[in-house]
C-alpha cells in the first residue's frame, strides 16, 4: 500500500491476519479509538478521512444518497458541537457498532481503477 | 444462347443459401464466409424494449454494455480492444438487442469473449449506471426528440400499438431507472433461447466452437414476456421547435409482415434509382418542391407498421404534399400490370442489397435466426414472386381502412389534421 495515496499506510491486514496478534492488538485499538474523541462528536472514523483529493471526491460521488446526506448531518452536527467547545450529548455520541468502514471500499475501488488506468497507460505490448 | 446460360448462373446464386443456423446447445449460431478481410460477430439477444418490464431498462441496457464485467473492467475492454483494432458497438431495435463486434481475421478469440463475458459476468454496478450510463442516455433522449421524424416515429408506435411494441426505445428523461432494475431485466433475458450469434467472414464451425466454450455458464430459463401486439391507431399533434414541419400518416397490422406491404412500400418509394432524378414514383411527381416524402416500411415479428414521413419547410407545403400522398396511397388498392412488376422488382432488390451490408443482414436474418428458421434469402425473394394484383389491392384496402395513426410534429396551428388529408 502506497504511503502517500488516499488511505495512509496501515498495518491492518497483517495483524488481523494473525489470530494471536489481533487478540492482543484489538482491545487496545479500541480503547484508542475511543479515546481519539472523535465518538464524542458523533462522528464515524471514514468522516475523518483526508477529502481534499480527487480520487476520494470520486469516492465521495458513489455514495447513496442517504450515505450522503448522513455525512453531511455528521460534520455539520460535529462543528457546531466544536463551536460550542463541548461534546454533544452522550445519547448522540458514536456506538462502537455504528462506526462501520462506508467509504473505505469506495475509495479503494477508486484507488484500483486509477492504478488500471496508470497501468494501460504505460503498458508495452508485446505481439506474437 | 449467352443470354439462357446467364439467367441460369443468376438462378444458381440466388438459390445460394446465405447461412446456415446450427443449434448449439440451445444458442443458435449462423456464419457466412464470403472471404473479406474483416469478421463481424454479433450476438443478437431478445431484450428490446417490448420485453422490457419498466419504461427505458432496455435502453439502459443497451448503454451498459462494454462495461466492466468479471473478466475486465471498462477501461480495459476499450484499451484492450483498440489495441487489436476492432470495433464494439450496441445497438437496440423495439425487439433485439445487438451486441456486435468488427475487427480482423483472427482476432475472434479475445472479441467472442468480450461480448459474451457481458453476457455471462456483467456487473451493472451503481457507479458506472450514474457515471457512464445516465449521461449517454440522457444524450440520446434529448437528440431523439430534437428530431421531429425520430420523435414522429416513436411516438407512433406508442399510439399504434400501445403496450409491446409500443413501447419507446427511449427512456423517458426523468425516470427512476436502478442499476438493480437493469440487472435484473439482464438476467432475465440472458438466457439460451433468447440468444443468436451472426457471424460474417468467420466459418460455422470456428464460430459455434467459440461460442460454445464462452456461453457454456449461461442459464436456461428466460422469463421474458411480451403481449402479442395489435394495430389501434390514433392522431396526436405535438409541439416542435427544431427541424423541419413533419407529419407521419401511419397504418399497421397484426400479424407477419406480409410481402405486399413490401412491395407497396416500394411503389410509393419516392427514392428514385438514380440520384438527383424524380423517379417514377406516384408521390415524388405530385409534391411541391422542397418537401420530401418518405416511406417507412418497419416489419416486427408479429406486426407491421408503414407509414408516410412526410416532411416541409411550412405547414401549407406539408398539407399539400400529404394531400399528394394520401391520394397516392389510396391509388395503390389498384396497383396492376407493369407498375406492380416495377414494385415488386423494387422491393426484391432492397430486401436483397440489404442482406449484403453487415446491418442489414442482422435486421433481416436475425429474427429469423432467433426463431430457428432457415436464414435464407430465397424465401423472401418467393414470397415477393407469389404478389399478385389481387393480393395487393386486398393489402391495401384493408390498411386504408383500419384507423391511421396520424402524428404532427413542428408547428402546430398550421400543419394538417387527418381528415383535411383526407383519411
Amino acid at each position: 500500500m502506497p504511503l502517500f495515496g488516499p488511505l495512509s499506510f496501515s498495518f491492518a491486514p497483517q495483524v488481523l491476519a494473525s489470530k494471536t496478534l489481533s487478540r492482543w492488538v484489538k482491545p487496545f485499538a479500541a480503547w484508542y479509538a475511543e479515546q481519539s474523541g472523535y465518538r464524542k462528536y458523533g462522528l464515524k472514523y471514514d468522516d475523518l478521512l483526508m477529502e481534499e483529493r480527487d480520487d476520494v471526491q470520486r469516492a465521495l460521488g458513489r455514495l447513496t444518497s442517504a450515505e450522503g446526506y448522513d455525512r453531511a448531518f455528521r460534520l455539520k452536527r460535529a462543528s457546531q458541537a466544536s463551536i460550542l467547545h463541548a461534546p454533544l450529548p452522550k445519547e448522540q455520541w458514536t456506538k462502537f457498532s455504528e462506526d462501520g468502514r462506508y467509504l473505505t471500499s469506495h475509495i479503494r475501488e477508486v484507488e484500483k481503477e486509477d492504478n488500471e488506468r496508470a497501468m494501460w497507460d504505460t503498458v508495452s505490448v508485446k505481439r506474437k | 444462347m449467352l443470354a439462357a446460360r446467364a439467367s441460369s448462373r443468376n438462378v444458381q446464386c440466388i438459390a445460394r443459401s446465405f447461412a446456415t443456423v446450427v443449434d448449439n446447445a440451445g444458442v443458435k449460431v449462423a456464419a457466412i464466409d464470403s472471404n473479406q478481410p474483416t469478421t463481424s460477430v454479433t450476438f443478437l439477444v431478445k431484450a428490446g424494449s417490448r420485453y422490457e418490464p419498466k419504461a427505458g431498462v432496455a435502453h439502459g441496457l443497451k448503454n451498459f454494455a462494454f462495461k466492466s464485467t468479471a473478466k475486465r473492467s471498462a477501461l480495459g475492454t476499450v484499451r484492450e480492444s483498440e489495441l487489436y483494432g476492432g470495433l464494439l458497438s450496441a445497438n437496440l431495435s423495439r425487439e433485439h438487442l445487438a451486441l456486435t463486434a468488427e475487427f480482423l481475421r483472427g482476432d475472434e478469440h479475445y472479441f467472442v469473449d468480450v461480448l459474451s463475458s457481458f453476457l455471462t459476468s456483467g456487473k451493472f454496478t451503481r457507479h458506472e449506471f450514474e457515471e457512464y450510463v445516465t449521461p449517454v442516455m440522457q444524450s440520446e433522449i434529448e437528440l431523439s426528440n430534437a428530431d421531429p421524424a425520430l420523435h414522429a416515429i416513436e411516438l407512433a408506435h406508442a399510439l399504434a400499438f400501445r403496450n409491446g411494441l409500443g413501447s419507446s426505445l427511449y427512456a423517458t428523461p426523468h425516470s427512476h431507472l436502478t442499476a438493480e432494475d437493469i440487472k435484473a431485466f439482464a438476467k432475465s433475458a440472458f438466457t439460451t433461447g433468447n440468444i443468436a450469434v451472426l457471424g460474417t467472414g468467420i466459418d460455422q464451425d470456428s464460430l459455434s466452437k467459440l461460442v460454445e466454450q464462452s456461453l457454456s455458464k449461461i442459464s436456461t430459463s428466460s422469463a421474458l414476456t411480451s403481449t402479442p401486439s395489435s394495430y389501434f391507431g390514433g392522431e396526436t399533434r405535438i409541439q416542435g421547435h427544431s427541424g423541419p414541419q413533419t407529419v407521419f400518416i401511419g397504418f399497421g397490422s397484426a400479424g407477419a409482415p406480409t410481402p405486399e406491404l413490401a412491395a407497396i412500400s416500394a411503389h410509393l418509394s419516392t427514392t428514385p434509382s438514380v440520384k438527383w432524378s424524380k423517379g417514377l414514383s406516384p408521390i415524388a411527381t405530385a409534391i411541391p418542391e422542397g418537401t420530401s416524402v418518405q416511406t417507412v416500411y418497419l416489419p416486427y415479428s408479429d406486426a407491421s407498421l408503414f407509414g408516410l414521413l412526410v416532411q416541409g419547410p411550412t405547414g401549407a407545403s406539408v398539407r399539400e404534399a400529404g394531400k399528394a400522398a394520401v391520394t397516392a396511397l389510396k391509388s395503390a388498392t389498384s396497383l396492376k400490370g407493369d407498375d406492380l412488376k416495377k414494385a415488386i422488382a423494387k422491393a426484391k432488390f432492397a430486401s436483397a442489397s440489404a442482406t449484403e451490408s453487415r446491418d442489414g443482414f442482422v435486421a433481416l436474418l436475425g429474427s429469423k435466426v432467433l426463431a430457428g428458421s432457415a436464414s435464407t434469402l430465397d424465401a423472401t425473394l418467393s414470397s415477393l414472386d407469389k404478389v399478385s394484383e389481387s393480393t395487393v389491392s386486398k393489402a391495401a384496402s384493408a390498411l386504408v381502412g383500419a384507423k391511421p395513426t396520424f402524428i404532427a410534429v413542428g408547428d402546430v396551428s398550421s400543419l394538417p389534421y387527418a381528415d383535411e388529408l383526407g383519411l
